[in-house]
């Protein structure tokens, strides 16, 4: 089959329903898409076809023995390679992980599989999740699929160029200090990261336990929605799991601005990003306020301090995470009596730089000394940005502003600046500090490089972010916009 | 740029990484710089602030302190995934010279 009528998870699943397509017909269309032409993006690691095409033929029975379908029934997902799924590599793209075969499925992954959806493969991300342009891995860069020699945002790249590419309609990505967000607005297409908590980090290979999230990848509003009512929900596996005051429901989910105030935050708009980013977004705030929703400008004043806070927590958080892997059960044990030598061999020659260099800086935070003045530091203003937020959702359901400050850049271009590396997160990382949801959806492009936009809500109003965003696609297209 | 002290050596060891000649230098002008960076905090008034790692209200999240066995299946995955054993038993490197 050449030609898929079908673009997002409900159409395929309601397709599936009617009888007008079989779950394997779907399988090896993706499959054999992602073959040919993934060579190009590299945003597969590895496809499961034996174990994929199996899945869709029980799907296939199911619905021939007149079976009810589950809620993704057929719908092929692909994973991030830093949650596992039995029996495969689960490698965070990394050298050291690159043997780890995973003994149990992830929470999401266990739920999506009993909710009937396929595990197509595991896509490419920055190593270890560290990265906003998915360069780090140790399988090699993640190429946009709108312009090829252009970054797809990161770390979840592969995820996000899956989708765009239109190798797969879902995925999972993780979400530290904007890696679902920023790589979707890169790619054109629709990240949410959930409310802290939200989401069960089960089987999350973890980067930062106090900021990680799990999300959804899709073209669609609708779509994430979907996916989070499958993943959702608390997981005794979890203790930082909580319990939902609401489930989220696809089908009920508002598709208007009435009756919603909108939070624009003028720390959001600042000198030196992307003017086409800057016109599309306000654009963006101008058919809100025509179309029921009440705009008001406010203020978050620490902005300027949120990236700071998390390139203080983050490194710190996965200096501690990473300790593990040290060769004895991950990674490859060197050839030495030494043991103090075996670990420094694993750990320097199964690490990329970038990893290196956050465990570097964690650990420098944490010891004696800096532990106080860095760590401690950070954890208090953590607190104070999350109060930034409260008092800004006691006048606003939700807060709008841009996900990204530049659109895609030249693969290579900030490669060997850090620090401008970091800056790309600017917009995202607050949401991580606060625990607060977020989702990114496209709202323009800049010479055919897609621009995204944000909405941001109070913790536990991930419906109201999904509703936001599902109200701007029913009055724009372009999450309807395929590259190429 | 505030005077950042950043001993490559002490942090290099404590964090257990082996740094190639081109990782040294590298680091060596990067990371005071990314330092210098995040000490904008300081600017940043917390008297009257806790510092809180997770923000809920959830406190000794905690199961019953029952055993329960692995199933087989499980068992036979992690000793198969991990570097070195033999049968049941998993080695590792001594720790005593």
């Amino acid at each position: 089959m050449n030609n898929m009528k079908y673009r997002t998870a409900i159409e395929i699943r309601n397709a599936i329903e009617a009888g007008e397509i079989t779950a394997l017909e779907v399988v090896e269309y993706y499959l054999a898409k992602i073959k040919v032409e993934d060579k190009a993006i590299n945003a597969f690691l590895e496809t499961f076809d034996e174990s994929a095409l199996e899945s869709a033929r029980k799907i296939d029975a199911m619905k021939k023995a007149g079976e009810a379908l589950p809620r993704l029934a057929g719908v092929p997902v692909a994973i991030k390679d830093n949650m596992t799924i039995k029996g495969q590599i689960s490698s965070c793209s990394s050298k050291i992980l690159e043997n780890h075969r995973a003994s149990y499925d992830a929470t999401v992954v266990k739920r999506l599989k009993v909710a009937g959806a396929i595990i197509i493969g595991r896509t490419n991300c920055d190593e270890f999740a560290m990265g906003s342009s998915n360069e780090t891995s140790f399988w090699g860069a993640v190429h946009n699929p709108w312009n090829l020699k252009k970054v797809p945002g990161g770390s979840s790249g592969g995820s996000a160029a899956a989708v765009s590419a239109g190798f797969v309609p879902i995925a999972l990505g993780s979400d530290t200090g904007g890696s679902i967000r920023q790589p979707a607005a890169l790619c054109g297409i629709t990240g949410m990261k959930p409310t802290y908590g939200r989401v069960s980090r089960y089987g999350l290979i973890a980067l930062a336990s106090s900021l990680d999230q799990i999300g959804p990848i899709a073209h669609t509003a609708q779509d994430c929605a979907l996916v989070l009512e499958v993943i959702e929900g608390i997981d005794e596996k979890d203790s930082t799991s909580l319990e939902l005051d609401e489930k989220v429901v696809p089908e009920l989910i508002e598709k208007n601005f009435k009756g919603m105030t909108f939070g624009v935050p003028r720390e959001y708009f600042i000198d030196g990003m992307d003017e086409e980013v800057r016109k599309s977004v306000e654009e963006a705030i101008e058919l809100i306020k025509q179309n029921g929703g009440e705009i008001k400008k406010i203020s978050l004043p620490l902005t300027d301090y949120a990236l700071a806070a998390y390139y203080i927590i983050q490194p710190a958080e996965a200096s501690s995470n990473l300790a593990r892997f040290d060769g004895i059960r991950y990674g490859t044990r060197a050839q030495t009596d030494n043991l103090w030598k075996s670990y420094l061999h694993a750990r320097g020659d199964g690490f990329g730089a970038e990893t290196k260099r956050r465990i570097m800086l964690g650990t420098y935070i944490l010891s004696a000394g800096y532990y106080d003045a860095y760590y401690k530091k950070a954890l208090a203003v953590k607190t104070e940005i999350f109060n930034d937020f409260k008092k800004a959702f006691e006048q606003v359901d939700v807060i709008v502003c841009p996900t990204s400050p530049a659109v895609a850049w030249d693969i290579g271009e900030k490669f060997n600046d850090p620090i401008a590396m970091y800056l790309a997160d600017i917009f995202t990382v607050s949401a991580n500090i606060a625990g607060i949801p977020g989702i990114s959806v496209p709202c323009g492009e800049n010479n055919g490089l897609p621009i995204g936009l944000q909405f941001l809500g109070a913790s536990m109003q991930d419906g109201k972010i999904l509703r936001a965003a599902s109200a701007y696609q029913s009055l724009t297209d372009w999450h309807q916009k395929d590259p190429k | 740029m505030a005077n950042i002290e950043f001993n490559l050596d002490r942090v290099a060891k404590l964090a257990m990484l082996e740094l190639t000649d081109q990782e040294r230098a590298k680091f060596q002008e990067q990371l005071p710089s990314i330092v210098a960076y995040i000490s904008k905090l300081q600017e940043v008034d917390t008297s009257n602030t806790d510092a809180k790692t997770y923000l809920s209200d959830r406190v000794n999240v905690f199961r019953a302190d029952e055993v329960c066995d692995s199933d087989e299946d499980t068992h036979s995955r992690l000793i198969a995934a991990f570097p070195n054993s033999k049968g049941d038993a998993l080695e590792v490197p001594g720790i005593f010279e």
